[in-house]
């Protein structure tokens, strides 16, 4: 590590925020560099004069009486919040007396019917578009996303290695789970390297394999409840999405490589793994 | 073809009619009082979220520099996140509360003092290189809050608060970029632009004390 990168992670070290590796990596270097431990010195001088000179505002008297006495008018104002927002502006206000004006003519009965029925035909048209986007479909954009960036951005690999033996030990040392990594270069899709990544808001292994000039990118994180979720295949602008589970991880397997190679890639990889 | 119609409206104003009654007449039970439920979940949100009034106080104040604008900051965050309340789920309610009193800040700032927010943004403070002084010295002035406080009030509204949640609060880089809405991987350099400015601005007030 040389001292503009020990510089830039210096924070995440002060913070205790780096991974153990890191860490141990940025140690080394300000046993070695005087400047770097001088600057580190510093920072956690700062650091200290922070935390302890800053004055801290506490809320002063009498706020917490101002707020729950505004809880207790926005209470009353709108005693509707439990019977469900939507029905509010159904029955506004403005009706007249307690009853009977409203009910009198049937005419507005009959409008009022008739808005029902077109909303419910609007409704049982439009439900299946707005249901499209569900958890799954946002984690989709996200896993498409994820493999479009790593083209992009030549930052396909953090640890470039057709061996498995190098590239799991990489991962398992920055995550905290160990995803099973095999090569699968004799059935045509050579392992490149491995990435951390981050989707469905945790850290997750993203193993990169080739297949001729196209890349896949599989992402492993382990299972949990996330694995309710049925294997599955999704074709997305382009690009192909694949899904399945065994009892400790879930994968997702992203490529513009075509569907019948993709699910090739499943079964050679699902086979090679201690699961199956 | 007119005949089935009508009998078909007939049916359908009829039907209406009678489960509309019904509705009414929850309706206007409700306005009249607030039921148990409605004050179990008042005193469930207010159980939840009142510890955290002290930390949504520090974090709008440092935000606004103003004690009548955070006290309002503060109140409206509570009536905002008492209307969302049934939306919370999680287990974090301080750094739930920190995120809307976040976003009421924001709103006001935006409205009231656009400048104080675009400082924030500005690319070219830049902070590398400025170890004009010591730790020791640093340390020395460790205990002045006056000093301290003067240098803080120099930066602009988010490093003071990324400051905040981190050295008062304690919260975790996660935490700071759900509350800051920044994506996680900013959190690190954020706060070590906001560190090295205040370092440089203490730095020059320290040379100028002497």
């Amino acid at each position: 590590m040389n001292c503009e990168e020990a510089t830039d992670l210096m924070d995440g070290y002060l913070d205790g925020e780096l991974d153990p590796v890191t860490s141990q990596t940025i140690e080394q270097h300000l046993r070695d560099c005087p400047n770097c431990e001088q600057a580190y010195k510093a920072h956690t001088a700062l650091s200290h004069a922070i935390s302890r000179g800053a004055p801290y505002y506490k809320a002063p008297t009498g706020l917490r009486e101002r707020i729950q006495s505004s809880l207790r008018e926005e209470m009353v104002a709108q005693p509707m919040r439990n019977v469900g927002r939507d029905v509010q502006p159904l029955f506004p206000r403005r009706q007249p007396g307690p009853r009977s004006i409203l009910f009198g003519t049937s005419w507005n009965w009959l409008a009022l019917a008739a808005a029902i029925l077109l909303a419910a035909i609007i409704g049982w048209n439009l439900l299946p578009r707005l249901q499209r986007p569900g958890p799954d479909q946002l984690l989709a954009m996200e896993l498409i996303g994820s493999h479009v960036r790593s083209l992009m951005a030549n930052h396909l690999t953090d640890v470039a290695s057709s061996d498995q033996h190098t590239v799991k030990p990489w991962l398992d040392a920055k995550l905290d789970f160990a995803p099973p990594v095999v090569d699968l270069a004799s059935e045509g899709f050579p392992l490149i390297g491995g990435r951390l990544d981050y989707l469905d808001n945790r850290p997750v292994a993203a193993l990169v394999y080739q297949r001729r000039k196209h890349f896949i990118n599989l992402f492993v994180w382990p299972g949990e409840a996330a694995a309710a979720r049925p294997a599955m295949a999704i074709s997305h602008q382009g690009y192909q999405l694949l899904h399945w589970v065994d009892p400790d991880f879930n994968y997702w397997a992203v490529s513009d490589v075509n569907a019948n190679d993709l699910q090739t890639f499943k079964q050679q990889f699902a086979a090679q793994t201690p699961h199956h | 073809m007119a005949a089935p119609l009508k009998i078909d409206y007939a049916f359908n104003a009829e039907d209406l009619e009678s489960s509309a009654k019904i509705v009414k007449f929850t309706i206007l039970k409700k306005h009249q009082e607030p039921d148990a439920a409605q004050e179990h979940e008042l005193a469930s949100f207010e159980e939840t979220m009142l510890p955290h009034m002290d930390a949504a106080h520090n974090l709008a104040k440092w935000l606004l520099r103003n004690e009548e604008d955070a006290q309002d900051v503060v109140q409206e965050a509570y009536l905002r996140a008492f209307k969302s309340f049934s939306g919370f789920h999680g287990s974090n309610g301080r750094a739930w509360l920190l995120t809307i009193v976040r976003n009421t800040s924001y709103t006001l700032l935006k409205k009231n003092r656009a400048v104080d927010l675009t400082t924030t943004f500005d690319e070219e403070i830049h902070t590398a290189g400025h170890e004009s002084v010591s730790p020791a010295t640093i340390l020395e002035h460790s205990e002045d809050a006056a000093l301290i406080s003067e240098a803080m009030d120099e930066l602009p509204a988010e490093f003071r608060a990324i400051l905040a949640l981190r050295h008062q609060e304690g919260l975790s880089y996660k935490e700071i970029a759900d509350i800051m809405q920044i994506p996680p991987g900013t959190v690190m350099s954020r706060l070590a632009r906001a560190r090295g400015k205040l370092k440089e601005y203490l730095a020059a007030r320290i040379g100028k004390d002497k």
